[in-house]
């Protein structure tokens, strides 16, 4: 039905009733297109891996997004509005302002049985940033994600030359029926791949080497509660596929945690506990 | 074959075997192809594989046709309440009211193309307009809802964990999906006018004083009754589809406040719908249809429709289940909770029966006689074909997307819960 076809007549009412289809259907196509403008501004602006993440962020349950001053009992309950760039949070500069981590003494904190060395900053999607002498950042595995992850079944690291996103993809790890993409801790272009063997996967040129950089990352104090709560989320992850494990006894988690636990679905165990959507 | 299904389903989501999962929808299909071959009889052979006629123009179709979009304004309305008014708690269920929407509205459209036939030349609607007639208001607005139902699915569709691997539809995803707002706007602005025609189709009716109503302008009371009793039940139906989903897949889906807030504010808008209906319905005794030559009464003596179906519209299927929506210690029982859904859902569905079959069946004139009508297998098969999609539908769609955002936080609640009491309380 259009002004100049069939029974179209200039009055009122048809003006009125056509306004408001016309109207309807503009909105309707202005909204597509807007959408398909700004996705393809987003896409050529690299921001896919940082919607990913906000994307996966805003579906993760409320226990996952708690905010890191909760960790140091700083807060009872808070989420994190930020999707965990703390950089971009009033709140923690606030507080990091009036109330400095206190300083560590011992080179690594152990903690149910785990060495976390501290003179690296730490993702809580399990991964360690180390700041070399030569301005590269090294990136590796913590030691909690080693053992859930165990033995790979395959690794896809990142060719030299690839930029990666911090909370984006750092590289892929396949094991069992799970498929976890690790999320970088740092934004800045691939220099060089590693492998378990060498202890860490990923030589990375950041952006910046500024504090900045890194203030969304754990540290020092941080991290012993930090690793007490994911061991937590860990122990209710399991007890989710039906397995208990008794962690609360003291016990320590074994090297390859995937493979004491042949019935569980891992890849849902990794998606909690690597911070997956 | 179980693997590659188990890579689309979404990561922490618990759903049966690929084996049992094809089993369910076995007879599904099975009856979507008895509808499909009862459908496809009356567009080859024509409208006589139906048991409507000159007099009953209207029938089981446009009856279930219009209980549906009743019952699908759950879609518009909870769109309404979430991005409009910004009740945070219902986008719990969102995701799935969006399903329903969709297969109610698309289902109606389905069927309304087999009842009106030559679906060769089903542009006439729009290239060749009765602009006299609600009903092109009626195919406007609903072509145009449809659509904006398929563009909010879209989002769902992309979010599903293999789609989302593609850079492309992840990012066209989130950005169509910040702009949601603006469709819920246009649904709501589309679904007020579509529900308010199909109920002023009646109340136009000058030739069937049991329908006709007075009204506001060029509106009879029908078309803000029909607005009224669609956004009642439309919440109550999403209420209802949840509770069943969650007994079938034996889940917890949603927390029990969503489900307080859906009967709360289905309950609200019962009442209001209970109270203008009845102030309708005393105008009509005394007024309209006193004028236009007949005494209500009469309407009531012809069997089986007598003033039982009154009192089963306005008080058990309208009062009742508003009054149990919107009593506090009643409503925090799910069986209470969930009859009295059912029963405003019962109460719409009646609703539409009577405007539609028992307006038809009355005689108008002194030779007219009372007519009854049955549908035929062709017609019942044609709107089973409409249930097995719907179902079919949702179920693909429960199986594969995440309907429910809130299953995987809620699951993990019941394990901390299980695990140790103290540690649910941080989970």
């Amino acid at each position: 039905m259009l002004p100049w076809n069939y029974g179209f007549d200039w009055n009122a009412s048809h003006i009125i009733f056509l306004g408001a289809f016309y109207a309807v259907l503009a909105v309707v196509a202005a909204t597509l297109a807007a959408a398909a403008i700004r996705s393809w501004h987003a896409l050529r602006a690299g921001k896919a891996e940082a919607i990913r993440w906000h994307s996966d962020f805003e579906s993760l349950p409320d226990g996952d997004r708690v905010c890191r001053h909760v960790l140091t009992g700083e807060f009872h309950h808070r989420q994190c509005p930020n999707a965990f760039c703390c950089g971009e949070c009033a709140t923690h500069a606030n507080l990091i302002g009036r109330h400095p981590l206190p300083k560590v003494e011992e080179p690594e904190e152990e903690v149910c049985g785990m060495a976390f060395p501290l003179n690296r900053f730490y993702h809580r999607g399990h991964t360690w940033a180390r700041l070399e002498r030569d301005g590269t950042v090294l990136v590796g595995l913590d030691e909690l994600g080693k053992r859930l992850l165990g033995q790979p079944d395959k690794l896809l690291l990142p060719r030299p030359g690839r930029q990666v996103h911090a909370n984006g993809t750092a590289f892929q790890v396949r094991r069992r029926n799970a498929k976890v993409r690790v999320l970088s801790p740092v934004d800045g272009k691939v220099v060089e791949t590693g492998s378990a063997e060498r202890g860490w996967y990923l030589r990375i040129k950041p952006e910046s080497n500024n504090v900045k950089a890194f203030q969304h990352l754990l540290r020092g104090a941080e991290i012993k509660p930090w690793i007490l709560r994911e061991m937590e989320r860990l122990q209710l992850a399991l007890t989710d596929e039906g397995a208990s494990p008794a962690l609360a006894d003291g016990g320590v988690p074994v090297a390859d945690i995937a493979a004491s636990y042949p019935a569980a679905d891992w890849d849902a165990v990794c998606g909690e506990m690597f911070l997956q959507g | 074959m179980g693997f590659v299904d188990k890579e689309f389903i979404a990561r922490g989501l618990r759903r049966s075997s690929t084996g049992r999962f094809l089993l369910w929808i076995l007879p599904w299909v099975a009856l979507l192809v008895f509808g499909l071959y009862s459908a496809g009889l009356c567009l080859v052979k024509g409208l006589n594989q139906t048991n409507m006629d000159n007099r009953f123009a209207f029938g089981h179709w446009i009856f279930l046709d219009l209980a549906v979009i009743a019952l699908g304004a759950g879609a518009f309305f909870t769109g309404f309440l979430l991005y409009i008014l910004k009740i945070d708690e219902l986008r719990a269920v969102i995701n799935s009211a969006v399903v329903i929407g969709l297969v109610c509205y698309s289902g109606a459209m389905a069927v309304l193309a087999v009842d009106v036939g030559q679906p060769l030349r089903a542009w006439f609607t729009f290239w060749y307009p009765n602009v006299h007639s609600m009903l092109t208001e009626v195919t406007f607005c609903i072509s145009c809802y449809l659509t904006v139902l398929l563009i909010e699915y879209l989002p769902i569709v992309l979010r599903n964990r293999k789609l989302r691997d593609v850079p492309s539809f992840l990012v066209f995803e989130h950005e169509l999906h910040k702009l949601v707002y603006v469709l819920a706007g246009v649904g709501t602005f589309l679904s007020f006018f579509h529900q308010g025609s199909l109920g002023g189709l009646y109340g136009v009716l000058r030739g069937r004083p049991f329908a006709f109503r007075e009204g506001l302008a060029v509106w009879p009371s029908t078309f803000f009754l029909f607005i009224l009793s669609a956004a009642a039940v439309g919440p109550s139906f999403i209420l209802l589809t949840t509770w069943m989903v969650e007994k079938l897949s034996r889940k917890r889906l949603v927390r029990p406040a969503v489900f307080g807030r859906l009967a709360r504010v289905s309950g609200l808008l019962l009442a209001v719908y209970v109270l203008a209906k009845a102030v309708d319905t005393l105008v009509w005794i005394n007024r309209t249809s006193p004028e236009t030559g007949f005494q209500a009464w009469q309407y009531y003596s012809w069997k089986p429709f007598g003033t039982w179906i009154l009192f089963a519209e306005i008080v058990l299927f309208g009062l009742l289940p508003a009054l149990v929506m919107l009593t506090p210690r009643l409503r925090a029982h799910t069986g209470w909770l969930v009859t009295a859904a059912a029963m405003a859902c019962c109460g719409v569905a009646l609703n539409r029966f009577v405007m539609t079959v028992q307006t038809l069946a009355l005689p108008t004139l002194s030779f007219d006689p009372y007519l009854s009508y049955f549908p035929s297998w062709q017609e019942i098969g044609t709107f089973l074909a409409v249930v097995a999609y719907g179902v079919l539908v949702y179920s693909f769609s429960f199986r594969y997307f995440n309907l429910f955002p809130e299953e995987r936080e809620l699951r993990l609640e019941a394990a901390a819960q299980e695990e140790e009491p103290a540690l649910a309380g941080r989970y």
